[in-house]
């Protein structure tokens, strides 16, 4: 089990990026996969969601989108 | 109306990539844009019509495309431009040249879509052969739109969420249902709607070149 969150994300995706800065602004540590640069990373991602951001939890907890946007589609 | 002075001019229009080029660099969804290239739901009606287009005065021969690989929309609708301009006629009768939006961001600027002004993508810009732009068409059907909007107040009313509720005013939990809900709605997008781009991108061409749609 990760003991810090995995964020899939594109860094084209508006959400994505605002999801980024805050956790970025806020100190948290997380591990980032971008899943516009393979197709591995992408299929994996596909496997929690279908909206980018998708953030999975230490705990197992998965959640898509970010804030007040959809996120975007993948 | 659009400005008179833009980024792209005909040199900058040939260094767009061919579909196969496009293939060659993308490292992902290969497969998903194979599977929409190989269903454009294209009638010999819809063929007809961009064969018409093609060939009247001023009509468009070449289709900029803006796009980025993991976009549904661009995996979903990519293809149809391409098979639009391969349907058109001889090879060379309508080229399209596909550009990077997030490489190309003078270029988006020209085209960001609708009151917030967005990035959407894709962008199916037709120009003449003598480089005018005669329209664009970007995203996904007015038809996908309100299939959305649609299926967000069905999730709202099936979760007991007040419409006016916005995702970000939702509780983590009650926002990740929702998302959930909705997803289960949209996904897989129904087939009318890639029908529907097709029909507002033939509306679109029919208004700018003053020919009928039919």
């Amino acid at each position: 089990m990760p003991d810090r969150p995995i964020v899939y994300t594109v860094r084209g995706c508006h959400a994505c990026v605002k999801l980024l800065e805050k956790w970025e602004s806020d100190g948290r540590v997380f591990e980032e996969r971008r899943v516009e640069l393979s197709q591995a990373t992408l299929d994996e991602a596909r496997g929690y969601g279908s909206l980018v951001p998708i953030v999975v939890w230490p705990d197992g907890r998965v959640e898509q989108g970010f804030g007040d946007t959809l996120g975007c589609f993948i | 109306m659009r400005s008179t002075t833009s980024v792209v001019t005909p040199a900058r229009f040939a260094q767009g990539l061919t579909y196969a080029d496009f293939l060659a660099q993308i490292a992902i969804n290969k497969d998903k844009f194979a599977q929409s290239y190989e269903t454009v739901p294209l009638t010999d009606d819809d063929i007809a019509f961009f064969r018409k287009a093609n060939a009247h005065a001023g009509g468009p021969t070449k289709i900029l495309i803006l796009a980025e690989a993991w976009c549904g929309d661009v995996y979903r609708e990519l293809p149809t431009a391409i098979r639009i301009a391969e349907a058109t006629g001889p090879v060379g009768s309508m080229e399209a040249r596909i550009f990077f939006r997030d490489q190309n961001a003078d270029i988006m600027d020209e085209f960001l879509h609708g009151e917030k002004k967005s990035r959407a993508i894709p962008v199916f810009v037709f120009y003449s052969a003598d480089h005018n732009y005669i329209t664009h068409w970007t995203e996904r059907s007015a038809s996908a739109y309100a299939g959305l909007a649609t299926a967000m107040a069905e999730v709202k009313t099936e979760l007991k969420l007040p419409q006016s509720a916005t995702m970000g005013g939702l509780p983590d939990a009650e926002r990740q249902n929702f998302l959930r809900a909705l997803i289960a709605k949209v996904e897989p997008p129904p087939e009318q709607w890639r029908k529907d781009a097709i029909k507002e991108i033939r509306e679109n061409l029919g208004t700018a070149l003053e020919i009928p749609n039919a």
